[in-house]
């Protein structure tokens, strides 16, 4: 059950992440979304 | 270049990056190849012992050599913390090289299985480090001292082991916290549950749990023993004084719960007993973690701390390396089993092929390693 709950707010999360890149104007605003999504990435796949 | 053109480039180096560290992680998941004596007689696995393990990570081989004779029953253990790979690489040898033609010799060389799929976050150490034997290289896993959190999930703040005692959260994925485990545990404790019963159904007589520590660490180069085997601990603390083994004895204390040579010695009939050497590449004030390091143990900051008087044991330029620990494991276990033998006598092990202490001290570990096929 805490892993559903988990990857919910994981997936919440990531999705979030991937609309403010899609959407953001400054390219140096959307590298920086780049990089926190990497982590979300690696964690919604449980890569530690 | 407008701001979609951006976001897909952008997108599409975010997943190559996943993509490509994934990878990286995922080989941890694969195991070294062991390759046993032609004198195995069984192989096992833990969940053979407690079914709660099967199909899971906790799940390990377990070696068994029967002599033809009756005799005492040795339990050798390596690998409960996975970066400490002297107990790991002796468990190995033993099950690479021996023939028992009186008593019985059971190795688990990878207590925690799942231990040695991942490595210590922000510590940098190497994945695996390579062993040259006669025939070509071979490598094996260094893993972390903690079960993979992917597997056990998340860490309790504070964690009350089956002996109640109240330690740090992360120790509940600490294989040598959780003894004597629990049935309905978590996987480190079902881990722990499983070399419980595997004791128990053998009827082990003497059980050695192999480790390493830091050279900062006051517990080192000694033997831990259960108030049942004191007498079995002082005879080979004697014997391997006289070879030259510089040893020291550590009782069990006994209000120190969740560790081996406590909860073997007391919820079985086993004479339990921990090994420690003293390791470099496992200590805080080490310098930058490779392969080398683990292999040749050579280090300048412990060279320094010794020179400061920081250490428990004799440090310089000469490092302490794998050899020189896994053959004082090697001599340890030779001389308990003899001491078994010289205190009961219907217990005596007659075990052929042991890798000399000496020889792999001074030829090295892979000499006495099966080359890779």
């Amino acid at each position: 059950m805490i892993q559903i709950i988990y990857h919910a707010i994981v997936i919440y999360l990531t999705i979030h992440l991937i609309w403010f890149i899609i959407r953001e104007k400054k390219c140096w605003d959307q590298f920086s979304g780049m990089l926190v999504l990497i982590i979300f990435l690696l964690r919604l796949f449980l890569i530690k | 270049m407008n701001r979609h053109a951006v976001s897909a480039i952008l997108l599409f180096l975010a997943v190559s990056i996943c993509y490509f560290s994934g990878h990286d992680f995922l080989q941890m998941h694969e195991e070294e190849t062991i390759y046993p004596s032609p004198y195995l007689t069984k192989k096992k696995k833990l969940s053979d012992y407690f079914s709660g393990l099967k199909n899971s990570p906790g799940d390990t081989p377990v070696y068994i050599f029967e002599g033809q004779k009756e005799g005492g029953t040795l339990f050798v253990l390596g690998g409960t913390h996975p970066n400490e790979p002297a107990g790991f690489i002796t468990a190995v040898l033993l099950v690479e090289n021996i023939e028992v033609t009186q008593g019985k010799v059971i190795i688990v060389p990878r207590a925690n299985n799942s231990a040695f799929m991942h490595s210590d976050p922000q510590e940098g150490n190497p994945q695996k480090y390579p062993l040259k034997t006669q025939g070509g290289e071979r490598w094996f896993r260094y893993g972390s001292r903690l079960t993979d959190p992917v597997h056990q999930w998340p860490d309790p703040l504070l964690y009350v082991n089956p002996g109640r005692q109240k330690l740090s959260g992360a120790e509940s994925r600490n294989l040598n916290r959780t003894y004597p485990g629990r049935k309905n545990g978590s996987l480190t404790e079902k881990i722990a549950y499983g070399i419980v019963q595997l004791i128990k159904n053998e009827r082990v007589d003497l059980a050695v749990d192999l480790h390493e520590a830091a050279p900062e660490y006051p517990v080192i180069n000694a033997i831990v023993f259960h108030e049942r085997s004191a007498e079995l601990a002082a005879i080979s603390m004697m014997s391997l004084q006289m070879e030259g083994v510089d040893i020291r004895l550590e009782a069990s204390p006994p209000g120190l719960r969740g560790l081996s040579h406590r909860e073997w010695g007391d919820f079985s009939l086993t004479h339990a007993v921990l090994l420690e050497t003293a390791n470099a590449s496992h200590g805080r004030l080490k310098g930058k973690p490779s392969a080398n390091l683990i292999i040749e143990g050579k280090d300048k900051n412990y060279m320094k701390a010794a020179k400061l008087g920081r250490l428990f044991v004799p440090f310089d330029e000469n490092g302490i390396p794998l050899k020189k620990r896994v053959s004082r494991h090697l001599a340890s276990l030779k001389a308990l089993i003899s001491g078994l033998g010289e205190l009961y006598p219907d217990l005596y092990l007659q075990i052929q092929k042991i890798p000399c202490p000496a020889d792999v001290e001074k030829t090295g570990v892979g000499t006495f390693l099966s080359p890779p096929k």
